[in-house]
């Protein structure tokens, strides 16, 4: 009867987007002829920051002010095709479209650039909103002006469009092989949990989260810190506490209510350290790979091993709810269903294992029906 | 009934048992408190009545004849946030925002009956507040700012080109 301290480790790797050609994103844009910038992509923002994200990576490659461009996605008609926002894919595919896109706008700037200042496009840098030529800074012409210059003196729509799409790498029938190798730029993580567990409540305090991230570039910083610490919470919640079928796949005792789905309230927060480590990507945007849907995998994980690390006992389906955790001490003080050790690994033998659909005899007669 | 609604008297008839956010919402288009689980678990749909915050989708709209309501708009508009608006703007504390107008009446509440609560006071007043996105860490830096009276400068944006300002010459223009 007393409360134990633990604390668990897990890791994760996380791909971005879909592969085979699974998700393509595209992107137009067009400079207004006072040089602002207007990005059409269907990119949604759902609270994530894409928006800001996308409109970072298109005034960084044009370079231009930030505020000078609009991301538009008020529509998916007008726009061009982008497949949503999932898998962890906004920075990486529908950042890559419009970073292509904003490559073009930028080789037609400089065109235009060129005409105006009698120089070689070759020989022009564009900064903060100013086409200058390399090794001579006096010899320049505002974006604006250029924009204006294509408008209203060639006759021209400074525009560009880009698009996205992870490569179609075909198997082989005969021996299952590929030709190219399937792209995906891998994110890492790895969460430290430190838990109390109280032994007579079956109760789990998570006292503390570290979590690291690989995201390659970190574009925005303070936004990828908010996917962590926001997926950390999420990933709090399924290990702890939230489960939309308790006795799935028994639909009984399923909540009916928003109230009576636990998700985790301020006061569950525990003290969280966020790590962004950035190696970068040979082929994502400024090197981005991503975060997002990987943000809320590491830590049921982690919260699992701090509780064998507490208590001594594996409790090998979440969430981790007191009922869970005081069956499980029964059965380690009765000597049923330790886990085996091999070598360093802890094996879960059958009867222990979960079966994704419940109870083995069901799985097994669904197999066969 | 007369309902004073951001300042503003609203002299109405209305269903009594609605809940105060629909007349709100559908009947003074005032679409600041959201409609979350409409069952007072999520903290939404919170607003200020007589400066005690309330769960508008549970209050009968009776209960508010007679009141003065505050909702997230009675704080602050876009041109002029006020200082937890402008918290929450710089502090990155809203993602989707739909659980901020309630965090941000409920914090309003909390800091007019005690300017400098602690951390775990600001986690207790909002324990009732769900957020699904933000993990609720700067929501909590916020707040914690503006309890330690920071201040914030919103006017350091880049301003947009001004189409005005540009002086170039007509090439190939019809004379």
């Amino acid at each position: 009867m007393a409360k134990h301290r633990g604390r668990g480790i897990s890791t994760i790797e996380y791909p971005t987007g879909m592969n085979q050609n699974g998700d393509p994103s595209q992107a137009w844009i067009k400079v207004k002829p006072d040089g602002r910038v207007d990005v059409f992509a269907g990119t949604v923002d759902i609270g994530q920051g894409s928006k800001t994200v996308h409109t970072q990576i298109v005034a960084d490659t044009i370079g231009v002010p930030y505020d000078w461009v609009t991301m538009d996605n008020s529509n998916t008609d007008s726009s061009p095709v982008c497949t949503g926002t999932f898998a962890s894919r906004g920075t990486f595919i529908g950042g890559n479209a419009v970073r292509f896109a904003a490559d073009q706008v930028k080789g037609r700037i400089l065109e235009i650039a060129a005409k105006e200042l009698e120089a070689a496009a070759d020989d022009l840098e564009i900064d903060n909103g100013l086409v200058s030529v390399s090794g001579a800074p006096e010899r320049n012409i505002s974006v604006s002006d250029v924009a204006a210059a294509a408008t209203w003196g060639h006759g021209e729509l400074l525009t560009g469009t880009g698009a996205a799409l992870k490569p179609y790498a075909p198997v082989d029938p005969e021996t299952g092989q590929v030709d190219i190798v399937p792209h995906s730029a891998i994110s890492y993580a790895a969460c430290v949990a430190d838990v109390d567990v109280d032994d007579e409540t079956g109760e789990v305090t998570v006292l503390r989260l570290i979590q690291a991230y690989d995201v390659g570039r970190a574009i925005n910083p303070t936004l990828v810190e908010g996917q962590i610490e926001g997926g950390a919470m999420m990933g709090l919640g399924l290990g702890l506490l939230e489960s939309s079928y308790p006795y799935y796949p028994d639909v009984e005792h399923r909540g009916s209510q928003f109230g009576t789905y636990l998700a985790p309230g301020i006061e569950d927060l525990p003290e969280i350290e966020s790590v962004i480590l950035e190696n970068p990507s040979a082929d994502g945007p400024f090197g981005a790979k991503a975060i997002g849907e990987m943000a809320n995998n590491a830590q049921p994980g982690a919260i699992a091993n701090a509780v064998y690390d507490a208590i001594g006992v594996w409790v090998t389906e979440a969430p981790l709810t007191p009922e869970r955790i005081l069956r499980a001490l029964e059965q380690k003080n009765a000597g049923q269903h330790e886990p085996r050790r091999d070598g360093k690994r802890v094996v879960f033998d059958e009867e222990i294992s979960i079966n994704a659909v419940g109870d083995r005899d069901s799985a097994l007669s669904f197999q066969a029906g | 009934m007369r309902i004073t609604v951001n300042g503003k008297l609203r002299e109405l008839i209305c269903d009594p048992l609605q809940p105060l956010l629909y007349l709100l919402r559908e009947e003074l288009d005032v679409t600041g408190p959201k409609a979350g689980c409409q069952q007072g678990s999520c903290g939404t749909c919170t607003v200020l009545v007589d400066g005690e915050p309330r769960r508008s989708c549970l209050l009968p709209s009776v209960l508010a004849d007679g009141t003065e309501v505050t909702t997230i708009e009675g704080l602050g508009d876009a041109a002029r946030l006020d200082t937890l608006q402008a918290a929450f703007h710089h502090y990155y504390g809203a993602q989707c925002g739909f659980c901020t107008p309630g965090m941000i009446m409920a914090a309003h509440a909390l800091l007019e009956r005690n300017p400098s609560p602690t951390r775990s006071e600001i986690q207790t007043a909002l324990g009732g507040h769900i957020c699904r996105c933000t993990g609720y860490v700067k929501i909590l830096d916020a707040i914690e700012a503006v309890v330690r009276g920071e201040t914030f400068d919103e006017s350091d944006r880049t301003p947009h080109p001004d189409p005005a300002e540009h002086e170039v010459a007509m090439k190939g223009a019809p004379a």
